[in-house]
């Protein structure tokens, strides 16, 4: 175990479901964060209240939050993948890869979790020289501040912890990715019947307009230079 | 150097150009291609398809990398079909494929969940408690039980682990079979022929617990009752490559092209080839291309176009020209050549029942079942015979029950299908109309409630004097409104005269211009006699959701039989609503129901389930004067709808569950104490009044449903019609019922119910929902278990549309907590066993069942009904009440049982349909196979069934489609019965055994077996009622024959002896609300039809935003442009449709596809996929079936009665649905309703 980067694995076991033991180890990963302080403090105070609910929720209540935030929520998946390709069948190989990496690192997924489960990924860093993880997290900071700025819309303490990730990846995050996963829809299933507002489509407008289809207007463009119109005009003429 | 030395010997140069210049050779670098060699490596293939609701069973090809999966193809291996006939692939849909990868979409249930109250108050219990006593103070603490209940739908949940939930679910089980009895746990689960291991596996658990299995076709409005009525048997087709051999191909109020994607290239080649096609849909429907003619009838009128057509048939190719082909199809196979007795009423003669042996003195000389017997009037002799075939033949004697053209003593007959040569007299038959029915939204005419017409009759001297009699053939043709130059009123000389049910007057009604009705008439029937029935009609939803659907089939089925189609390849009737089709059916049976261990099982109907237990008959609007015939026969048809099924229930015809107001596990030891036999103990009690059955007070907690389980089925988030009255009254959370019951508006009680004024709210216990995505239904749920999707687990699916079994294989083991079915059940049943010892040991459980189709008991109630309630008669068991038995329970002992088959297997063998045979050898072949049972215990040396491949290879093993030593048996069985060699259609396949193994190398086709009637051979595709034309085996009806004359007493009262045309019924849920709710915008009033669709259903659910991002994204309701128009609405906006029961919200889609006066809303959109709040109800907006609710029709309760007799998913009441109208209005305003729940409860 490389004893620098414990902070990964703490990180892990914050957004892993709930149990009793991670209640017991709230204040010991405070501690062990603010010891390696790969994070300003500013950011690692921000943790206070999640730690603090660790300490005095009751664990069923802070089981339902995670159930609804991560389980249901698809927006707020902890499933990378799940933000970069979702149903589309690139998930498959980006997995494959995930997982070749995980065996040159020596180790085996033994959980049943896929391999871009966010908790286990940050697990695998954990294992990983510092420089090396800081690396590998960057990979994935647009989805992490993506997923972090939806915790905080939330107004949930979560976010915190996406925060920290941001911060350690010493990074910016590629603005084209961030932009494109801002654009994406954040659903809420809350109470009633899991509800998906944010998949809302787009109404589509058939033919030319300003939000039309853009296939058609790029038709319409080609069709425009000069080069058609030529070829138009001839083709009339003959 | 030499020449020899300067030139190349091994090699060539590179040359830079080839193929004159056109090609090119660099050297650049070629590592690109590594990147797809990638794409397509892989470890594994592994074969399986998608199931998400359908039985298509299209093979697909799963790539597996390092345990993933990573990609697949359809499987092109299907075996071939014969030379001149196109191959059945490629196989495989838009929708199927979308949903591959919902193996890892973050929609998926990955653990199982538990609403957080329930599991706290467990663990407080089980602190303290065993389980079952933890259980009980639950359950038994209102607050406590209210806790969770009232918050079903409301969130709340967290994980659960197996061992805990399974326990608390055994528990629960184990408390609810003590204190209630055990027939009070239901299961809910459809399409058994879609991983039919997956159903057995919640099937068998609750069979042997007692539990209640509950249907599904009828339920689900895909059983088309007219099947079993005209023909005994549930619902038989011809696979879809037969359409290909067919000269003329209707397809009517089906979309083939749409929701049968892989086969619907059978009917392009069809044409091709040179078929003809009429496509009838009122909508211009995908499937409209398909037709060389489309003709466009209003909505729910189809059976007054049918009507017309038979009309110009029997005209034309009976009366004016007899057709040799059809007289002598219809003379073998019909019932045209039947006698039936005319009885006066209130001066009038109408047609009776049919004349039977008995009638007669000395019963024709019939000693065996001679009430049972039908007569016809044979020409060679000149007399009235008893010609072979019919049901009296089947039971009780041998050899002589089959369709040769004999007497029962072996004299050659050649019936008579007419009197109009031979007459004693004609007279006026009277006829009900019904087409003069007032309705705010479909046309009638002004003709008179009875029409007399005119009819040749025979006098006969019977036992209870002279009595006129006439054939089926000359009713019909009377009851067509055909002129047979006998005079009278009502006989249509011409087809523009306005008579029913001439072309011109259904004109008025369709809308279906004259001329092409009579066009396509003489086009089927010309075609039919040129090549001896290659005629069809593919039928569907379209025609068998409406209350009247018996009408709309049998007007079509009508047609097929009179041009001699049905049983002839390329010819007969199309069915393909619903996936009914388990070819391996008989060796499931045993599987599924605990066969192996005990008998009977507990089975009920859906559809009267439903509307009892949730309530829904407690705002019944539809009055029995609407339905009733002017011509019923004296007796009691007053009171309501379920007061029909009460009594249909008490007279043993339909099932019940719950059954008796006592626990059936206390029962038993009253009859000891007694002294008594159960069955006669129990008959005692009922007619005292002492014993009650649950049906007569469905409100009363004692007879409440406490738990349910729901696996492989969305049932609230799809199926449940009257989706809001569940809310209410069945689980007790929010709801949007917008009418008032009964007890509310002072309306007519019923009369066999008992009527409180407190309607129940929150009837389950507990309900739990196993689906691997978090379904509607598991939202509402109190624990949701996540299960296996189809590449993750081993099963077996088989389709009606083709004849091959196929598998669904592991591709990769499940993911995250993920179990298979079969492993649910399986852990479900080890806690049972392991917490039921607490209250429960070896029980005696007394279990009622109706009376059954297909067994001796069918030959119940012959010549009328008698009800023993009323005092009419006694009630004996099996007879006039159900039948009682008692099943003994080894609950300590229930997972040994479930895991290892029974030893009835090898005591009584196995059997369907009305045969059996042994199975001896067959269970040793499984004990080699599977191993056997080594631990100590009741099962010890039994075949084991651990693993789901254990469960597929006792199907394979014990089914005659997939045993040819089995075929054989049961072929010979059969024989027996009929006195005619069968066994020659499975002899060349007898050493084929099909196991597991070699479907997943190629899909097999099924051997031909007599539990079904079409065979598959070299010869001809599979095609249903084959062997019943071609091996002259009878159709299981009372007269053995196709069966156009329904005449029990019922269908007589209820005016539907013979078809007729009927308009939808009046639901009666406008007017309530339609000035109390508006919101200031212009509403219509739209008929709500609700089709199968393109984005979803038929292998997909409809949350996948690929096929969604196809369409608009959620919930959406086609309008037409002039409907839209007139209330200002366009195309996109956001539309409300309500009435009484509810209401829902969807985008517009303004479309001329759309006939003016309906609005067509695609089945199964989801509440969970961007559905806004409803300004109507304040609620989440509603499903499809927030509108809706079920509404039952008495003549789908008869039983006792041959044909018409109870069989599990065969008949009984169906949930039909489009008979509903909806006030349509544009919103004021899009409430995504995002804030918390206001609930006092969730606010807490």
């Amino acid at each position: 175990m490389h004893n620098m980067t414990n902070t990964y694995k703490a990180l892990s076991a914050l957004l892993s479901y709930p149990t009793a033991d991670l209640k017991m180890a709230a204040n010991e990963i405070n501690e062990i964060l603010n010891q390696e302080a790969l994070a300003p403090k500013r950011v690692l105070d921000q943790l206070a209240p999640l730690i603090n609910e660790l300490n005095t929720l009751d664990l069923l209540e802070l089981q339902e939050r995670y159930v609804f935030l991560f389980d249901r929520t698809r927006s707020l998946s902890l499933h990378l993948f799940e933000h970069v390709h979702g149903e589309s069948r690139d998930r498959g190989q980006a997995m494959v890869d995930l997982k070749t990496l995980y065996a040159q690192g020596g180790l085996a997924v033994d959980a049943s979790e896929l391999p871009d489960f966010l908790p286990l990924f940050l697990e695998y860093l954990s294992t990983r020289p510092a420089h090396e993880a800081s690396a590998l997290l960057a990979e994935p900071l647009s989805v992490i501040v993506a997923l972090k700025e939806r915790l905080a819309k939330r107004k949930t303490p979560y976010a915190a912890v996406l925060r920290i990730l941001e911060e350690m990846a010493g990074h910016e995050p590629k603005t084209t990715e961030l932009e494109e996963l801002r654009k994406a829809p954040d659903d809420d299933p809350n109470d009633l019947e899991a509800l998906d507002a944010a998949w809302e489509d787009q109404p589509v407008i058939f033919g030319p307009g300003e939000e039309g289809c853009p296939k058609i207007e790029d038709m319409l463009k080609r069709m425009d230079t000069e080069e058609a119109l030529n070829i138009q005009t001839q083709t009339t003429r003959s | 150097m030499s020449h020899l030395l300067n030139r190349l010997t091994y090699f060539k140069n590179r040359v830079s150009e080839f193929s004159n210049g056109h090609g090119v050779l660099t050297k650049e670098d070629r590592t690109w291609e590594d990147a797809y060699r990638k794409r397509w490596q892989h470890d594994k293939i592994v074969r399986s398809t998608h199931g998400a609701n359908c039985t298509g069973s299209c093979s697909w090809k799963i790539y597996v990398k390092g345990g993933i999966v990573t990609w697949e193809t359809q499987q092109t291996d299907y075996p071939r079909t014969r030379p001149d006939l196109p191959n059945h692939e490629p196989r495989g849909c838009s929708r199927g494929a979308s949903y591959s990868w919902y193996l890892y979409s973050g929609n998926r249930l990955k653990h199982p969940l538990i609403r957080s109250r329930l599991l706290k108050a467990w663990r407080e219990a089980r602190a303290t408690r065993t389980p079952v006593a933890a259980w009980a103070s639950i359950v038994e603490t209102p607050a406590t039980r209210e806790s969770y209940v009232k918050l079903r739908g409301h969130g709340g949940f967290v994980r659960g682990n197996w061992a805990e939930v399974n326990e608390i679910i055994a528990s629960a089980n184990a408390y609810t079979a003590k204190k209630h009895g055990p027939d009070r746990v239901i299961g809910f689960s459809p399409i058994p022929a879609m991983s039919m291991v997956s159903y057995a596996a919640g099937s068998r658990y609750l069979s042997l617990l007692g539990g209640t299995c509950m249907s599904f076709y009828d339920w689900y409005c895909d059983l088309p009752p007219a099947s079993p009525m005209t023909w005994g048997e549930q619902t038989d087709v011809p696979e879809s490559a037969d359409w290909y051999n067919s000269g003329f191909l209707m397809l009517w109020g089906s979309n083939v092209p749409q929701t049968r994607t892989p086969d619907a290239h059978f009917y392009t080649e069809a044409r091709y080839k040179g078929a003809k096609s009429v496509v009838i849909s009122p909508d211009y429907s995908e499937a409209s291309k398909f037709g060389d003619m489309w003709l466009s009838p209003k909505q729910g009128t189809d059976a007054a176009l049918a009507m017309a057509f038979g009309h110009v048939i029997l005209k034309e190719f009976y009366l004016d020209r007899q057709v040799e082909y059809f007289q002598e199809y219809a003379r073998q196979y019909t019932d045209m050549p039947m006698l039936v007795r005319l009885v006066e009423k209130d001066g009038r003669l109408v047609p009776g029942r049919l004349l039977r042996a008995s009638d007669f003195n000395g019963a024709l000389h019939e000693k065996n079942n001679p009430e049972w017997k039908t007569i016809a009037f044979d020409r060679k002799s000149g007399k009235v015979v008893t010609p072979r075939g019919s049901i009296g033949f089947r039971w009780g004697e041998h050899g002589k029950w089959n369709l040769e053209e004999k007497t029962a003593d072996g004299s050659e007959t050649e019936l008579s299908i007419s009197f109009i040569d031979d007459r004693d007299d004609a007279v006026d038959v009277a006829f009900p109309y019904f087409g003069n029915r007032e309705h705010d939204h479909f046309t009638g005419t002004d003709h008179p409630d009875i029409l007399e017409r005119r009819v040749p009759v025979k006098r006969l001297r019977l036992n209870d004097g002279d009595t006129l009699v006439a054939t089926v053939f000359d009713l019909l043709v009377a009851n067509y409104g055909l002129d047979r130059g006998l005079g009278g009123e009502w006989a249509a000389k011409s087809y523009d005269e306005n008579t029913p049910y001439t072309p011109a007057w259904q004109e008025k009604i369709t809308g279906v211009p004259r001329d092409k009705v009579i066009a396509v008439a003489r086009g089927f029937a010309d075609n039919a006699e040129k090549t001896r029935g290659k005629s069809m009609v593919i039928l569907g939803a379209g025609l068998n959701h409406w209350y009247h659907m018996d009408m709309n089939y049998r007007g079509i089925i009508n047609m097929l039989v009179m041009c001699g189609c049905v049983g002839q390849s390329g010819g007969g009737w199309s069915h393909y609503v619903g996936q009914e089709k388990l070819r391996p059916q008989t060796g499931w049976l045993p599987l599924a129901f605990g066969l192996d261990w005990n008998r009977p099982p507990r089975q009920m109907n859906s559809t009267s389930f439903f509307y009892a237990h949730t309530d829904q008959w407690r705002y019944e609007t539809l009055g029995l004067d609407e339905i009733l015939s002017p011509l019923a026969p004296e007796g009691a048809w007053s009171g309501s709808l379920i007061d029909f099924n009460v009594r249909s229930e008490r007279m043993g015809w339909l099932p019940s569950a719950p059954q008796l107001q006592r626990n059936p596990l206390d029962i038993a030891k009253d009859a000891a104490t007694a002294g008594l036999e159960a069955k006669d103990y129990v008959a005692r009690e009922l007619k005292s009044g002492e014993l009650k059955m649950s049906c007569e007070d469905p409100d009363d907690p004692a007879n409440w449903p406490r738990n349910m389980f729901v696996w492989r089925s969305n049932l609230l988030g799809s199926s449940g019609k009257g989706h809001e009255y569940f809310l209410k009254h069945l689980l007790g959370t929010a709801h949007g019922v917008q009418g008032k019951d009964l007890g509310e508006i002072g309306g007519q009680k019923p009369e066999e119910v008992a009527w409180r004024d407190e309607a129940p709210e929150g009837k389950l216990d507990l309900l739990v929902t196993i689906d691997f995505r978090m379904s509607t239904t598991c939202v509402y749920s109190d624990i949701a278990l996540p299960t296996a999707t189809w590449y993750e687990k081993h099963d077996l699916n088989t389709s009606d549309m083709h004849p091959f079994i196929h598998p669904l294989t592991s591709a990769v083991d499940p993911l995250w907590e993920c179990k298979s079915d079969w492993d649910i059940f399986k852990g479900i049943a080890k806690s049972f066993s392991e917490v039921a010892p607490e209250v429960l040991g070896v029980e005696q459980d007394v279990v009622l069942t109706p009376i059954q189709h297909d067994t001796p008991g069918e030959l119940a109630q012959p010549l009328g009904v008698d009800e023993w309630h009323k005092g009419g008669a006694e009630p004996i068991p099996g007879k006039t009440m159900p039948s009682v038995a008692v099943v003994e329970r080894d609950y300590p002992n229930l997972y040994k049982r479930f895991s290892a088959l029974g030893p009835l297997m090898a005591k009584i063998g196995n059997g369907g349909k009305g045969i059996s045979w042994n199975t001896e050898h067959e269970i040793e072949h499984l004990k080699a196979l599977n191993g056997v049972v080594t631990e100590e215990g009741p099962t010890k040396g039994l075949a084991r069934i651990d693993s789901d491949i254990d469960a597929a290879e006792v199907i394979l093993m014990l089914a005659p489609e997939t045993n040819g030593e089995v075929a054989v048996k049961a072929w010979d069985a059969l024989s027996a019965i009929t006195g005619r060699e069968h066994a020659h259609l499975a002899k060349p396949k007898e050493d084929e055994k099909i196991r597991f193994r070699d479907v997943v190398a190629q899909p097999r086709k099924i051997i031909s077996s007599p539990t079904w009637s079409g065979i598959e051979s070299e010869k001809v595709c599979y095609n249903a009622g084959y062997t019943n034309v071609h091996e002259l085996i009878p159709w299981r009806t009372l007269t053995g024959r196709q069966q156009l004359y329904q005449d029990h007493l019922w269908m007589r009262a209820f005016g539907e002896t013979l078809c007729v045309y009927r308009p939808p019924v009046d639901t009666k849920t406008i007017a309530p609300v339609i000035d109390e709710k508006g919101n200031g915008n212009k509403q219509i009033v739209l008929n709500f039809i609700t089709p199968h669709q393109k984005w979803g259903i038929h292998s997909t659910y409809t949350d996948n935003l690929l096929m969604l991002t196809l369409s608009r994204g959620g919930p959406i309701v086609w309008l037409s442009e002039d409907d839209a128009k007139e209330v200002g609405i366009e195309d996109n906006d956001w539309v409300e449709a309500y009435n009484t029961n509810g209401a829902l919200t969807a985008r517009a889609v303004v479309s001329q596809r759309v006939k003016p006066g309906m609005m067509m809303m695609y089945h199964a959109q989801e509440k969970i996929v961007n559905v806004p709040g409803s300004e109507v109800t304040g609620q989440r907006g509603g499903i499809h079936n927030s509108v809706t609710r079920t509404v039952l029709k008495p003549t789908h309760m008869i039983g006792g009665y041959a044909h018409q007799a109870y069989g599990f998913n065969y008949y009984g009441t169906v949930g039909s649905n489009r008979d509903e109208f909806v006030i349509v209005r544009k919103m004021n305003k899009v409430d995504w309703l995002d804030a918390p729940s206001k609930t006092p409860e969730a606010a807490e």
